[in-house]
């Protein structure tokens, strides 16, 4: 059951994960075109509220990545 | 422990991730973004929790 | 339990004569039968409205809070059933109020008999109700039953394993045996063993005559924030109506944070006007905190929370 339609809503820590995807895309680096990228400022940031709301505006998938 | 709330409640574990990747690990991201897109690509889009603005 | 309102009274009036206390947080009847009511005694007169009975199912730790604890840092008394006790502990372990300005007088519980169950078995309005014992005489225009108060019981305190109080200042009778229970969550096993769809379905169930009134948060002694998730509106993380998504979101986050911190009074059931076991969210956390880090709610007051410390030990299984 393949679907290509799906969003992936990602919260990366600014000093981590989303250095890494920052490296990543330097790099050229291909990767899948589902994530939607959220910079929070820590993993420390990350709460339930987050992750639930972004469930309820639609996302079929949350990453949290520290 | 919210991952198995969620779980409990009926929504697929595969739906919240958590990794831990340093910034000079691209290569992990790589992989790792590709490991939860075909999970949740193989899972398909879902309405749980999902705001029906329509109404 | 017959005998325990007598010496909460001695204990009480002793407090007031030695002016150690300024008030004491306990119970008092209610007006319609079944019922009872929070009260704050505040002179040695009052001691006599006092009453603990198989009724008393809300939670007092709630009305032992920051704001209404004594400015000059006098103390107050509360009366504290097993499940009372530890979540004035979790108060305690969270820095809301200082251990020594709450006077513990802890009661040896043997259950909060479930006032539904009691009604269901009457088809019209129950007029009296007086307890004996362990057995209630429960009358109605129409008919008079002597019920069990064990057929009765609450369903968070047939599975309570801690009737007695942990912590406590002074004890009004004594310890009572504390149950031993082989499958401390069958309610949440059941749930477990369903698959997913049914899951969902079940929790959509259970939550569709949600009027968000609110009461279980507000019966909750955990639910102490200044501003609730609920009422703030920039971001609103959650509608206020009654759509399915709104409820589901508000009992999924009320639950979430009470992980690791729940004792499982049963004081947002007891509170619920729609009879929604709200408890089916709060006991599966309770399940994993015991699972995963052994722990039970208010038990210790020099021991840390789960969800508040970093252990090398801690499970990290859910982590690429």
């Amino acid at each position: 059951m393949a679907d290509d339609n799906i969003k992936i809503v990602s919260f990366l820590c600014n000093w981590c994960s989303y250095g890494a995807a920052d490296l990543a895309g330097v790099s050229r680096m291909e990767y899948p075109a589902d994530i939607r990228v959220i910079r929070i400022p820590c993993s420390g940031r990350m709460s339930p509220k987050f992750v639930l709301s972004a469930f309820r505006e639609g996302a079929d998938a949350v990453w949290v990545s520290g | 422990m919210m991952g198995n709330l969620l779980e409990h409640m009926g929504v697929d574990r595969n739906r919240l991730h958590f990794s831990w990747i340093s910034s000079a690990e691209a290569t992990k991201f790589v992989d790792v973004v590709k490991e939860i897109s075909d999970k949740v690509r193989a899972l398909g889009t879902t309405k749980k929790f999902a705001k029906d603005y329509t109404k | 339990m017959d005998t325990c309102i007598e010496k909460i009274k001695a204990i009480c009036t002793d407090l007031f004569s030695k002016g150690e206390v300024e008030k004491v947080i306990g119970f008092a009847g209610g007006s319609i039968p079944m019922a009872t009511r929070p009260i704050a005694v505040t002179s040695e007169a009052d001691v006599e409205k006092l009453v603990f009975n198989a009724f008393c199912g809300l939670n007092l730790a709630n009305y032992v809070t920051k704001n209404n604890l004594p400015k000059d840092g006098a103390k107050i008394a509360v009366v504290a059933k097993g499940c009372d006790a530890r979540n004035l502990v979790t108060h305690m372990v969270e820095n809301q109020v200082p251990r020594d300005q709450v006077y513990i007088i802890g009661v040896p519980c043997t259950g909060m008999a479930d006032k539904r169950r009691i009604a269901q078995r009457f088809e019209d309005e129950i007029t009296q109700c007086t307890q004996d014992g362990d057995t209630f005489t429960v009358t109605s225009a129409l008919q008079q039953e002597v019920i069990a108060k064990k057929d009765v019981l609450r369903h968070n305190c047939q599975y309570c394993t801690h009737r007695n109080p942990p912590v406590y200042d002074v004890m009004a009778g004594e310890p009572v045996e504390e149950q031993i229970l082989d499958q401390p969550f069958p309610d949440v096993d059941h749930i477990a063993s369903m698959d997913p769809e049914t899951r969902w379905d079940h929790f959509a169930e259970l939550t569709k005559n949600c009027i968000r009134c609110y009461a279980c948060r507000n019966a909750c002694p955990l639910c102490y924030c200044p501003t609730c998730f609920v009422d703030e509106s920039s971001p609103q993380w959650v509608g206020k109506g009654q759509d399915e998504t709104d409820i589901t979101t508000f009992h999924f986050l009320r639950a979430f944070h009470c992980a690791g911190r729940c004792t499982d009074c049963g004081a947002c059931v007891e509170a619920c006007p729609m009879g929604i076991n709200v408890r089916d969210f709060t006991r599966k956390l309770n399940k994993d905190a015991l699972d995963l880090f052994g722990w039970e709610a208010g038990m210790d007051l020099d021991r840390r929370p789960p969800l508040d410390v970093y252990s090398p030990d801690d499970p990290d299984d859910f982590i690429k």
